[in-house]
């Protein structure tokens, strides 16, 4: 387990900066009421076989303890390097991204499953949508209920959006919480 | 004491009416009045000063002077008082011929309009009354005897040609009403640059326009009008918006050309003045009434012409429906034609332009109604977009009515015509709405001034407009602006009572929060946090505006209901967030569900009953039995209702509770 080095830590914020935008200083600065200590500590990243986690200082300190090859996980993995070297987010980190979201969608029940199987979103399946999209940024999908059920990125701006046909990709897909049963594995 | 020098100018006053003066010396003086005080009328002026003076301390020189004032200038008794009668008695006569030239044109306008020149020439005199009293009386006059047609002065071709004795006479008395007409039209163009005649000659001209809109010489009239639109004296610009709004709703009378003339001279004067006009200039395009389908129609016409191209597929799609229908075809064909030929002939009689010219028209008014509002838009935003980077304001001065005089009636107009704008402006427009919402009228350096930037009834304005204008261009996307719910989430803390209108803030409160179909759970969390300790702190109308927007978003959204509950840290519904931020300026970030509605608690408690009724109902939400009822009041209501302005303390609430009896169950 290692910090992150300094072309690590751009990539990584490059990528979550696209759905959560300035909020980024909140997930950095966030306060962390975990562990005994009675003033709250702080969030920080860590770098362990090629995956990403995002956890509490005072967790990184008691996990300083544990060899690296027994290390499997801490805190909340965020996302992996690939072999070929570039950063992806899994879906294990929605939860950070749907708190934080700038651009949000919402889904009608009818075409919740079709997203949670893996397909892209369809314009007649939006619900709601922020304003002021544009296209490339990420965009986090929930449930009409506010469920987060996964993210992707954008393929059309809000005002186009209003303009496609019903069965234009408003969304597309990178993951979502069916990839819990279906990539099982590989997570 | 009494002379008898004195005899000759003043009449004595009974000294029981007016205690006589005592001077230094010891002399007693007795009060006196002149008899000027019937010239009073002819010469305000003078009579003031007459009056003012202290008569007592008259001396021969001064009375003679007084009596060449006089007009004439003679200085014995005699002289005097025969001048001043003749004065009051030319006033009379003029009166009097003036009624009478007045009479005689309207019993016959066609023999007696040689007299028509005469009026004009009494309009002539040195005396303002009378030249007052003669304008309008032509004006009552030209009212009556202006025909319903333009006229038309005969070509040369035309003056050469032998004519009946009818048709000379018609055409004399045509072109001596013309002739007659423009010249008291260029006397009053005169007489309005003259402060004393402004208000009387800015009516005439008001009135010619309305009443007769079709005539000859409107443009000139309609020009005066727009210029004196936003003229610092009330009365003539209250004159002449009221004129301005009738010509726009009495769109048969003109034919429509003069809406979209004075929409252009409206347009042009904003331009020319930079936006510092009154706010009543713009509020006249309230007034304006597009057809509905303006734009639309233009869309489907080039919808249409794109799909001739398709159309010999068509055709025979079409082909095998129209047999079956021939005799209804026929029958529509007839009926179709008839109504052709009935149009033709009412088109033939009355001003109206047909459907192809009407649409133009609109559409250039239209456009010209937009293009000014926009310009006062982009005015708004670059003065406060300026005033950030420069220090020293040498533009930007604030006029006489104020920094953004225009903004409000602006977007007021905006939320009403949203209909016919295209929807590739509505993009633009609601960046501009967001510009102007999210500056704010806090800054650090003291050096600039704050005149510039938005108040904060101007930007819930802007607030309110930009979801009028998505709610009226659903087109079945459903867009939820978070920009502006994190301008009114910040809105709802800047608030202040006696500086804001309340009005606009129930507006707003209700339009965003209560009509909108579907809400984040997070923010209405938020909102329902902020507003009810919104609640606790101003008055009675506010409070029991923000209750009701609470009681709104409670029922609406159920898991909301957690704020009732005493769930520390905010149990399963909330999201990564611990605690609460009570100062947290983006509604989905303040951790509202960790925390809980203790000030329901306070406001039971308060001393207007309506108020603690509806903070019980609220806290027993949960654990009541009827809940399916929504409440019937809006915002807007509870704020009127309970406003101090009405300064009355009976508890309406209860003609409207016992309405419904469910009501009366839970409590």
């Amino acid at each position: 387990m290692r910090p992150l080095d300094e072309n690590e830590t751009t990539v990584v914020f490059e990528k979550i900066f696209k759905f959560v935008g300035n909020n980024l200083k909140n997930i950095v600065e966030n306060p962390s009421h975990e562990g005994p200590e009675p003033e709250p500590g702080r969030y920080c990243f860590r770098l362990q076989k090629s995956r990403v986690y995002y956890v509490s200082e005072s967790l990184v300190k008691r996990a300083t303890n544990i060899s690296r090859k027994s290390l499997v996980s801490l805190g909340t993995c965020i996302g992996k390097y690939t072999h070929a070297g570039s950063f992806h987010l899994t879906i294990m980190s929605l939860n950070l991204l749907a708190a934080n979201a700038k651009h949000k969608v919402w889904l009608k029940p009818t075409s919740e499953m079709s997203f949670l199987y893996g397909n892209h979103v369809l314009k007649g399946g939006l619900g709601r949508i922020t304003d002021s999209i544009v296209p490339g940024d990420g965009v986090v999908v929930f449930s009409m209920s506010d469920v987060p059920l996964g993210f992707g990125i954008a393929a059309k701006s809000t005002q186009d959006c209003r303009k496609l046909d019903p069965n234009g990709i408003v969304v597309l897909h990178q993951a979502d919480i069916g990839e819990y049963l279906r990539d099982e594995d590989e997570l | 004491m009494r002379t008898t020098r004195r005899e000759s100018n003043e009449i004595q006053v009974d000294p029981v009416d007016v205690l006589p003066v005592k001077t230094l010396d010891g002399k007693l003086h007795f009060r006196t009045v002149t008899k000027k005080s019937k010239l009073a009328e002819a010469d305000p002026e003078e009579a003031e000063e007459d009056v003012l003076e202290d008569e007592h301390i008259l001396n021969k020189s001064q009375r003679r002077a007084k009596a060449k004032r006089v007009k004439g200038g003679k200085e014995t008794r005699d002289g005097s008082e025969v001048k001043e009668l003749s004065a009051e008695e030319s006033f009379e006569n003029k009166k009097n011929r003036l009624a009478e030239l007045g009479m005689l044109l309207l019993s016959d306008p066609e023999a007696n309009i040689r007299s028509l020149k005469e009026m004009l020439d009494i309009s002539k005199d040195e005396n303002a009354k009378i030249v007052k009293l003669c304008l309008l009386s032509v004006l009552a006059v030209f009212k009556d005897i202006i025909p319903g047609y333009r006229i038309r002065l005969p070509t040369d071709k035309e003056l050469e040609m032998k004519v009946s004795k009818e048709v000379k006479k018609t055409r004399f008395y045509e072109s001596t009403l013309l002739k007659a007409y423009k010249s008291y039209l260029q006397k009053l163009m005169a007489f309005e640059r003259q402060s004393v005649y402004n208000q009387v000659a800015n009516r005439c001209i008001c009135t010619l326009l309305d009443a007769k809109p079709h005539f000859n010489f409107r443009d000139n009239l309609l020009t005066a009008v727009v210029r004196n639109i936003s003229s610092p004296d009330e009365v003539v610009r209250r004159l002449c918006c009221s004129t301005v709004r009738s010509l726009f709703s009495n769109e048969g009378k003109h034919g429509g050309e003069l809406t979209v003339q004075a929409v252009r001279l409206i347009a042009d004067q904003v331009k020319s003045q930079n936006c510092q006009l009154h706010p009543n200039s713009i509020e006249v395009f309230m007034s304006i009434r597009f057809d509905e389908d303006i734009g639309k129609r233009d869309r489907e016409e080039a919808n249409k012409k794109k799909f001739k191209k398709n159309d010999k597929r068509n055709n025979q799609e079409e082909q095998n429906q129209v047999q079956e229908n021939e005799r209804k075809k026929s029958k529509r064909e007839m009926m179709s034609k008839i109504r052709d030929e009935v149009n033709a002939d009412y088109k033939g009689v009355t001003y109206e332009p047909d459907a192809m010219e009407r649409r133009k028209m609109q559409t250039v008014t239209l456009s010209a109604v937009f293009e000014t509002y926009f310009r006062i838009l982009r005015k708004t935003m670059y003065s406060i977009g300026e005033s950030s980077t420069e220090e020293e304001d040498t533009t930007l001065n604030p006029g006489a009515f104020g920094p953004h005089p225009l903004l409000a009636p602006c977007l007021d107009g905006l939320a009403k015509f949203t209909q016919q704008l295209d929807l590739d402006y509505i993009g633009d427009l609601m960046n501009y709405l967001k510009k102007l919402a999210s500056s704010s009228s806090v800054s650090t350096n003291s050096k600039k001034k704050n005149s510039k930037l938005l108040t904060v009834s101007e930007r819930l304005r802007c607030c309110l407009v930009a979801f009028k204008v998505m709610r009226s261009n659903l087109n079945a996307l459903n867009v939820d602006l978070q920009d502006f719910f994190v301008q009114l989430y910040n809105l709802l803390l800047e608030y202040r009572p006696g500086r804001d209108s309340g009005e606009v803030l129930a507006e707003s409160l209700k339009i965003m929060l209560c009509d909108d179909r579907h809400q984040d759970m997070q923010k209405a969390a938020a909102f329902v946090k902020r507003l009810s300790t919104f609640a606790l702190c101003f008055g009675c109308a506010e409070s029991m505006s923000a209750l009701v927007t609470v009681k709104n978003l409670l029922q609406r959204n159920v898991k909301c209901r957690n704020l009732l509950e005493n769930d520390a840290g905010g149990g399963s519904v909330s999201g990564s967030i611990a605690k609460y931020q009570p100062y947290a300026t983006d509604p989905n970030l303040s951790g509202a569900f960790a925390s809980v509605l203790w000030e329901l608690n306070l406001l039971t408690k308060h001393y207007h009953p309506a108020i603690s009724t509806m903070a019980g109902s609220i806290s027993n939400m949960n654990t009541s039995q009827n809940q399916t009822f929504l409440s019937a009041v809006t915002p807007q209501q509870a704020f009127a209702d309970y406003s101090l302005v009405k300064e009355s303390f009976e508890p309406k609430n209860e003609s409207r509770k016992l309405s419904n009896k469910r009501k009366r169950e839970w409590w």
